[in-house]
């Protein structure tokens, strides 16, 4: 009885002591934590065992304490997984600022759903995910699960700092695995690794404590640079019953070269149209240029991915019956248009919008895409065969200058895609406004557009006449815009080179101030604003491409109005791009000049206020106006 | 507004209906694999000149089979599509899905058969055939109650025709889908053949502004032999349809057909029917479970509603401090809904979290448990589109509340912590709902529109320097719509210093100091925002001349319709104002130039009102702007008047004051 009631007792009082430790109590976190955050994640722990080359299991579990509404996206749960993986165990519960349980999830709480993304006919992609919704802030989200792989070419990277305005008290991951196996790893430049070994098995760890939020900066190349990280990937792997080696990228490479091996067979049928196509084609660039256009024409993208068919392409006979195929298919199959007529290619691996290749860390997460390159000794041709438009040997802005791997007989290679300059990224533009004393105008523009620029309105020439004049009343900024008519050109289809021509009328081309009449010099390309001031700025930055716009806008003066102020001319130059504007008085036309050029490179935080001045520069001469009155 | 619009439509479909009641439809033949040389050559004329694909024709037919399976009638659709693929724009059509639901709980599934499809490419004068083969058939689970079958056709290219067809077998005979005369592409021929076993009565309702034409209706035989009633509607030359900003949704206004089961009639039993009448529908809904039962399963106890009223005795006070309860405490899910999907109301309570229906529904039986008079109003969200008016449940979505409190009426939407009485979340807003009474069992047509315009009102008070900055204080007041809407913005940013980056992101020049909001928490009051700023870089040198906006940053800069025509009504679910204002006190010996005039447009019926006011008091100018809307929906007849007005406020918004240095 007495040994009943101590027990009791001792049992209260542990109860007792749990509950006023509730860890997740919001009060326990250091204010460090809070400054700039919308939520902190408390804990998390993310753990690796390699069973085997082609088996391991991760426990992953983390805590999260959503401090306000705009963190809600942050209060949900998913994990992908596929034919080959599996998701289970799933654990949540929900508690309050306090950190007391407000509600357990379960199981029939959790969405299964497939992630097929549109555009996609077939993968096995698919989902696990629940939202915990709560609208009182702040609370905290916990959650868990295990997932298995059979067959894994990389593990899951982990990155702790997942998303701006989030601090982390702590996070780890560690990585098991066989002695008999290697595995590989890039991490971010300050983290420690903490790696031993027993009984036979080596344990790598990384762990992060109380790691302050960071907030998004304007044109950030984002914050890789300055949070922890870490990717790893075995050396070799068995998927779906294929294995290999990834060590270094020529083995990688042979591994991708052995899937396609042999899958370059075309129907005599189809050999037959090749060569009659490419009968009177005097050079390797023409017969590339004729097959292109050929491959164009005939096949288009649709993409099928499963398992092992992530990376092996469908087989370039089978697309020459049906003519479409994935980004590996068009290129294999293009590859079998080059080889019947004798020309070497090339499949390359690719990131897509991605970063370069890393020479140092060789990986198949790094790649999500494949082109093809035909190499010259003078001139490599590239040739993207998911496009439907792009002339030969173009690359667009998500594949140039990008290291990327030659897939040949001889392993893996790496090179380096086309980089543009932004001389060849140009914006070429004459305008002619005929201005009447009623402030209404006939405008006649005319452009042309090359290499990224040209990708960017290539759009526009494909789209149907209703749907060009809606985007361009909707985009071009003369007042009150009447569209005439529009046309879009591309005069030579193996040149990324566009022509626009639009006619317009506009009324109200002078803004009123008593009896003086405002003309905006710049009409059609003005900077409408300037980069946000950044005090401390952490991160580096970078435009998305270099570019040059020239603009010439020939205004005719109406009679009866007199020009009385032309502003002087404007010339900015910095390490960022330069920048010109010139109003000339012609007898009655007043001519305006403007060059803007801007260069593409990566800057490091500390010049970002420099930055900011010279877009501020252009936005205020971008606003110039002229002064008109009635001559008496 | 948009009634009349529907009451115009219904006419027109009447007048067709008797018009066109002769007429056969075409005497072509559809045969599937039969395709004829002229068809590469079709063209479309008029606005649709241009389109990347013309439909050839799309026929489908609706009818129904006793199914071996579960003995039950089940409804059978098929249908055959051709189209002419004229350039790569339209490629996304030989890539095609369908949407089967597969019941988890086993009550009922969708079946998928016959699919067949084929391109044909006319290579040197002759027609050759690609047929779709099994590998190009992909079958994908979407989730536990969805199985979607993907395809994609061999060999398309530019001048391709492509056709399919496909037959699908469902159990949900109470829900026929709808069926779309009209889609993106020009269609040439588009037919529809519903043909019902006198078993059962459906209500079909035409959509759209087209003139949908019916044959007369002809005896058919069914099985057991019953008879069958068998009706044609088609359509010929049918224009392409577009989105266009500024409606509720395009589903409003495209051609189809829907459905509604009002009746069965199976020999041996008795003639059910199902909603000829909204009293009869009523009197259903409150007997469901999900609805008048969840509504009656209100079983607070008294101590947790006196917990959230106290000792308030006066009933709007009382409205008040259970919809800022149900408001703080319960989360909207992002589903809509006009029932119950929770066991009872204090689960919902429980869980923190629910959908439209499980919200206002728990708020309805909080205020009725603390003695409050209110009603559920369903009603269609502006997204589902509008209601046809006829008793037909399955078109509602989503549910409000109507109280009766304190000699008056309020609406109570409880799914966004910003709202306020009368303002119900812009999604809900669809001008019309159906307010239940659920003692009596009718139901009735209320208003959903809100007179009460949105209020947006910003005010400058600011002294230049001759540093050309302008240095005071910027002052900001929202009411309505324009607060839930600005509050929302307010706690959607990580923090003020981020509100306020935002803030200045939009307007180069400004810099803020002691901002402050005022309100935030009190949705029932009028949002205040004051802060100090200084403006640079407003304004601009030309010689002698100085000149600025005095606006700054608040002018609306474009016309929200550049369009020059419009089809659809524009509508902007609820009336609005805005004013700014601008006091600005200049170095004395700056002298002042002509000033712009003061003008004021109008709309007809005072249904829009815009004015621009400058004065002078020695060194200080004051400038005023106001817009009004007064309504909520303007047709497209009135499109060309708003237009002429927006491009009147782009103008004279526009407008610089200058100034004469001595």
């Amino acid at each position: 009885m007495k040994l009943a009631i101590y027990l009791s007792a001792v049992f209260m009082t542990a109860t007792l002591c749990v509950r006023a430790q509730n860890p997740y109590d919001v009060a326990k976190i250091s204010p460090a934590m809070l400054v700039g955050s919308t939520a902190v994640v408390r804990s998390e722990e993310c753990a690796i065992t390699v069973k085997n080359v082609g088996s391991a299991t991760m426990s992953y579990k983390t805590a999260i304490t959503i401090l306000t509404k705009n963190a809600e996206s942050l209060a949900s749960m998913s994990e992908y997984y596929d034919r080959l993986s599996s998701v289970y165990n799933l654990k949540a519960t929900m508690y309050d600022a306090k950190g007391v349980k407000i509600k357990t999830y379960k199981s029939g709480d959790f969405i299964d759903r497939s992630l097929t993304s549109e555009g996609t006919m077939f993968d096995d992609n698919r989902i696990k995910e629940l939202s915990f919704l709560n609208g009182v802030y702040p609370f905290t989200i916990e959650y868990s699960y295990d997932k298995d792989f059979n067959g894994f070419l990389s593990f899951p990277s982990w990155n702790p700092v997942t998303a701006y305005d989030t601090a982390v008290e702590q996070s780890s991951y560690t990585i098991q695995v066989p002695e008999s196996s290697t595995i590989k790893f890039l991490k971010s430049k300050d983290l420690k690794t903490d790696s031993t070994l027993s009984n036979h098995v080596r344990n790598y760890k990384w762990s992060v404590q109380q790691v302050a939020s960071i907030a998004s900066e304007p044109m950030s190349v984002g914050m890789k640079e300055i949070t922890p990280w870490v990717q790893a990937s075995p050396n070799a792997f068995q998927y779906d019953n294929v294995s290999g080696n990834v060590d270094s990228w020529k083995n990688l490479g042979s591994w991708i070269f052995d899937l396609s091996k042999g899958g370059q067979n075309l129907p005599e049928q189809t050999k037959a149209t090749v060569r009659s196509l490419t009968a009177s084609a005097k050079t390797d660039k023409e017969k590339i240029a004729i097959l292109y256009k050929f491959m164009q024409t005939n096949a288009r993208y649709v993409s099928v991915q499963l398992g092992i068919g992530g990376f092996k392409p469908i087989a370039a006979e089978k697309v020459a019956a049906v003519n479409y195929g994935d980004c590996k298919a068009l290129s294999n199959y293009m590859k079998a248009l080059l080889e019947t007529v004798g020309i070497q290619s090339h499949l390359v691996m690719i990131g897509a919008d991605m970063p370069s290749l890393n020479p140092d860390y060789s990986s198949f997460g790094q790649a999500n895409h494949m082109i093809l390159c035909v190499p010259a000794a003078k001139d490599t041709t590239w040739l993207e065969c998911t496009s439907q438009y792009l002339p030969a040997g173009f690359l667009g802005n998500s594949t140039s200058n990008k290291t990327v791997m030659l897939v040949t007989e001889a392993g893996g290679k790496l090179v380096n895609t086309p980089f543009y300059s932004p001389a060849d990224n140009y914006q070429q533009r004459n305008t002619t406004v005929a201005l009447t004393a009623e402030g209404n105008a006939d405008i006649l523009i005319k452009t042309s557009y090359g290499a990224c620029q040209y990708e960017d309105h290539l759009y526009m020439m494909l789209r149907d006449p209703t749907a060009q004049r809606k985007a361009l009343l909707n985009s071009l900024s003369i007042p009150n815009m009447e569209v005439v008519s529009a046309k879009y050109t591309q005069s030579d289809k193996d040149q990324p080179k566009l022509e626009e021509q639009i006619e317009a009328k506009g009324s109200q081309m002078l803004n009123q101030g008593g009896d003086k009449l405002f003309l905006t010099l710049n009409l059609l390309n003005r900077n409408e604003s300037v980069p946000r001031k950044v005090e401390d700025r952490k991160t580096s930055f970078a435009v998305a491409f270099g570019f040059q716009d020239t603009d010439e806008v020939t205004y005719s003066i109406p009679k009866g109005y007199k020009v009385e102020f032309v502003p002087e001319s404007v010339k900015i130059d910095s390490e960022f791009g330069t920048y010109t504007a010139t109003a000339v008085l012609k007898g009655d036309k007043l001519v305006y000049t403007r060059v803007q050029r801007l260069n593409s490179k990566r800057y490091p935080p500390e010049k970002y206020k420099d930055a900011v001045d010279f877009y501020k520069k252009m936005y205020l001469a971008d606003k110039l106006k002229a002064v008109l009155a009635k001559s008496e | 507004m948009i009634k009349s619009f529907q009451v115009t439509l219904l006419l027109i479909v009447c007048l067709a209906f008797c018009s066109s009641a002769q007429q056969a439809p075409t005497d072509k033949k559809f045969k599937f694999g039969s395709v004829d040389l002229s068809e590469f050559d079709t063209q479309v004329k008029g606005p649709d000149s241009a389109a990347n694909a013309i439909k050839l024709f799309d026929i489908g037919s609706g009818s129904f089979d006793i199914s071996p399976r579960t003995n039950g009638l089940t409804y059978t659709v098929t249908r055959h599509v051709r189209y002419k693929v004229v350039n790569k724009n339209a490629y996304s059509l030989a890539d095609f899905e369908i949407q089967l639901y597969n019941s988890s709980s086993g009550g009922g599934a969708e079946t998928l058969t016959g699919m067949r499809a084929s391109t044909y490419n006319l290579v040197n004068g002759k027609i050759e055939v690609s047929k779709m083969a099994g590998d190009a058939k992909f079958t994908s689970r979407a989730d536990k109650n969805h199985v979607i079958k993907k395809f994609t056709l061999p060999n398309v290219k530019e001048g391709s025709i492509i056709e399919y067809t496909y037959t699908t077998n469902s159990d949900f005979t109470f829900m026929l889908d709808d069926w779309y005369f009209q889609s993106a592409y020009p269609a040439k021929y588009a037919e529809f053949t519903f043909t019902v076993p006198e078993y059962y009565i459906y209500k079909l309702a035409k959509n759209g502004y087209l003139d949908i034409n019916q044959t007369r209706p002809r005896d058919v035989k069914f099985v057991n032999s019953a008879n069958a009633t068998q009706t044609t509607y088609y359509l010929t030359d049918v224009p392409a349809i577009k989105q266009e900003n500024f409606i509720t949704t395009l589903d409003d206004y495209v051609s189809k057909l829907t459905f509604e089961l009002t009746a069965t009639n199976f020999p041996g039993s008795v003639y059910k029917d199902f909603s000829s009448t909204w009293p009869k529908l009523i009197t259903e809904l409150m007997d469901d479970e999900t609805f008048g039962r969840f509504v009656k399963r209100n079983n607070f106890d008294k101590a947790f509603i006196t917990s959230i009223v106290k000792d308030e005795k006066d009933s709007v006070a009382k409205m008040n401090l259970l919809f800022d309860y149900v408001k703080a405490n319960i989360k909207w899910n992002e589903k809509n809904g006009y029932y119950g999907t929770q066991s009872s109301q204090k689960a919902v309570l429980e869980k923190k979290s629910g959908s439209t229906g499980d919200i206002n529904l728990s708020l309805l039986g909080m205020l009725r448990a603390a003695g409050i008079t209110c009603s559920p109003v369903l009603l269609s969200t502006r997204g589902n589109g509008f209601h046809p008016g006829y008793p037909m449940l399955s078109k509602f979505n989503s549910v409000v509340v109507q109280v009766t409190a304190g000699g008056r009426n309020f609406l109570l939407d409880a799914t966004d912590e910003d709202n306020m009485p009368d303002m119900i979340s812009r999604r809900n807003l669809n001008h019309e709902g159906l307010k239940i009474n659920t003692e009596e069992k009718t139901a009735a047509w209320i208003s959903l529109d809100n007179d009460i315009a949105g209020n947006n009102s910003v005010t400058y008070n600011l002294v230049l320097g001759e540093d050309k900055t302008f240095k005071g204080n910027i002052y900001l007041s929202a009411m309505n719509y324009d607060a839930i809407d600005r509050r929302a913005l307010y706690k959607s940013t990580a923090t003020e210093a981020e509100f306020l980056k935002n803030y200045k992101a939009k307007r180069p020049g400004l810099e803020i100091s002691s901002y402050k909001i005022d309100n935030l928490k009190q949705s029932h009051e009028t949002l205040f925002e004051t802060m100090d700023v200084t403006i640079e870089d407003a304004v601009e040198d030309a010689g002698n001349l100085m000149y600025f906006t005095p606006l700054f940053f608040d002018r609306t800069k474009d016309n929200p319709f550049p369009l020059e025509e419009r089809k659809f009504p524009v509508d902007f679910a609820h009336p609005f104002e805005e004013n700014i204002r601008s006091v600005i006190e200049f170095p004395e010996k700056y002298t002042l130039d002509k000033l712009p005039k003061n003008e004021a447009f109008a709309l007809p019926n005072k249904d829009g009102l815009f004015q621009v006011t400058y004065a002078v008091d020695g060194n200080k100018i004051a400038i005023k702007s106001r817009i009004s809307i007064a309504k909520s929906v303007f047709s497209p007849e009135e499109y060309f008047l708003l237009k002429e007005f927006f491009k009147n406020i782009v103008r004279k918004q526009a407008e610089q004051i200058v100034f004469k240095k001595s």
